[in-house]
């Protein structure tokens, strides 16, 4: 038997644990240096975060058990809209506790094996096959690797891991410094490192060099859409291009080179959007030329100059105000509690389904991580 | 006769908002009275420019240019110059790193480098002219 375990945890897990005092919040804004990793991978990605593409995958792999631990610092992130099916999430103050926790529920339960994931890195690689290397290989832990270089990618033998220990950095540090069977990735890897590391995302997906593919529909070649989305005739899109559900595009727009304009967007008239991702539920102003950029809300990261801006003029850029109620719904959490669950889980697990077949029906093919 | 006119530096706030950016305007309204002014506009100090601000420096162009002059933006930060290009407005002015980088590119050809009793064409065909006169 197999479960898996992911985490949305602190970006330097090594250093955290010498830590004694609570993390600080993450910032919400686009993150300009080499800390991106989980926050990152919370970030939509033509529709789909790489967290949830993650959970997506280890849910078509039928693996007996899928627990998600976020650090409470990353609960707006994490809330961006998915249920979990056949799976438990919690938000906890130490994730690696809280995993050590479901590892030992695990053991309990009857499951010998389980994959660790602390959601960073984007990576392309076989289940089985890495499952299969490490029953082959005989240790306790195998990490994953890509070219030489570690991926916060574990399997591991239940049994054969330490859980009686009440500190809550055992699990950490065994799993970052003890001696471990590798696994070499051979797929697509993206670390996911920088803002920069996203925009590449896009672009080797919208170019199919990865096996990453965009939500919604392929309307023609290389135009993906999602429901909803709203593209004024007068405007122009350039093959590769993502649009996201509910998103408006206005009329003289032209949307080019590898641009993705994701959910609840709008892109207002004559605005040029090249070589760029407006993250979701942004507005980007009348008559602007956006390039080479990363757009959330009020802030612009322009990635050739290395520069991040918050504009306070909100006939420029700003966070679109027109929200759906659905959206804000799903990015509220019910926090009453230790331990929060999705206020709208129940709802949007009809809506996750359908999303799910449509999803399926327009890949060309399955999509690993 | 040609004048070698001055050219005024003018050192931008550091925050380019509607309210600054108005004050700023009327500050330098008397420049544009002049003949051909030349002006260039320091941009070191800014930190903040939003949209008034960059109205402001268009109109203040206008201004110039309606009299024959130019206005040049030296010292532009890399936040201001994502702003500029995202409002499309960056081609529209010549930048240069420096002030004085910009007062020079006024004078790129000093009038007394040009001998006034020569051709105009002299300057730019040089050779050109004698062949002609030769022929």
């Amino acid at each position: 038997m197999l479960g898996a375990i992911v985490i949305v945890g602190p970006e330097d897990a090594v250093s955290s644990l010498s830590s004694a005092e609570t993390p600080e919040p993450v910032p919400l804004s686009i993150p300009t240096d080499r800390d991106g990793g989980s926050l990152l991978a919370c970030v939509e990605v033509l529709g789909r975060s790489v967290l949830e593409r993650v959970l997506d995958e280890l849910r078509c792999a039928s693996l007996d058990a899928i627990a998600l631990l976020a650090d409470d610092a990353y609960a707006n992130r994490v809330g961006i809209g998915q249920t979990l099916q056949n799976a438990s999430f919690l938000l906890v103050k130490d994730v690696w506790a809280g995993a050590a926790d479901a590892l030992k529920k695990y053991r309990e339960s009857g499951i010998e094996s389980s994959l660790i994931i602390r959601v960073s890195a984007y990576a392309e690689f076989d289940l089985k096959e890495a499952v299969q290397s490490h029953g082959e290989q005989r240790e306790v832990i195998t990490r994953v690797f890509s070219d030489q270089t570690a991926l916060d990618i574990w399997v591991v033998d239940i049994a054969g891991l330490n859980l009686s220990s009440d500190t809550p950095a055992d699990l950490a540090a065994t799993l970052y410094a003890t001696p471990s069977a590798h696994y070499e990735v051979r797929g697509y890897v993206n670390h996911l490192e920088h803002p920069r590391d996203l925009r590449r995302l896009v672009v080797d997906s919208l170019s199919n060099r990865c096996r990453l593919r965009p939500q919604g529909l392929e309307t023609r070649p290389g135009v993906w859409m999602e429901g909803g989305a709203d593209v004024h005739r007068g405007a122009r899109i350039v093959p590769p291009a993502f649009v996201g559900r509910g998103s408006k595009i206005g009329e003289q727009c032209l949307i080019t080179r590898c641009s993705s304009v994701e959910r609840d967007s709008e892109v207002d008239y004559g605005t040029i959007v090249e070589d760029s991702s407006i993250l979701s539920n942004s507005y980007v102003g009348i008559g602007l030329d956006v390039s080479h950029a990363i757009v959330q809300g009020s802030t612009l990261l322009n990635l050739e100059r290395g520069v991040a801006l918050d504009i306070a003029d909100p006939t420029l850029i700003r966070r679109n105000k027109s929200l759906s109620m659905e959206a804000l719904r799903t990015s509220t959490l019910d926090s009453a509690s230790g331990m929060s669950f999705f206020v709208s889980a129940e709802e949007h697990r009809n809506e996750t389904v359908a999303r799910r077949e449509e999803s399926d029906a327009s890949s060309l093919g399955d999509v690993r991580f | 006769m040609l004048v070698n006119r001055p050219v005024v530096i003018v050192q931008l706030p550091e925050q380019l908002n509607p309210s600054t950016a108005q004050s700023f305007q009327q500050e330098v309204e008397p420049l544009f009275e002049s003949h051909r002014p030349r002006i260039v506009l320091d941009c070191s100090l800014v930190r903040s420019i939003d949209g008034n601000g960059v109205e402001m420096l268009l109109h203040c162009l206008e201004e110039a240019m309606k009299r024959d002059g130019d206005l040049k933006l030296a010292a532009v930060s890399p936040e201001s110059a994502v702003l500029l290009e995202l409002m499309r407005v960056d081609r529209v002015f010549e930048q240069f790193g420096t002030s004085e980088e910009a007062v020079r590119s006024f004078n790129a050809m000093p009038v007394e480098a040009v001998p006034q009793d020569a051709p105009w064409y002299s300057s730019v065909f040089g050779e050109l002219g004698v062949l002609r006169q030769a022929s």
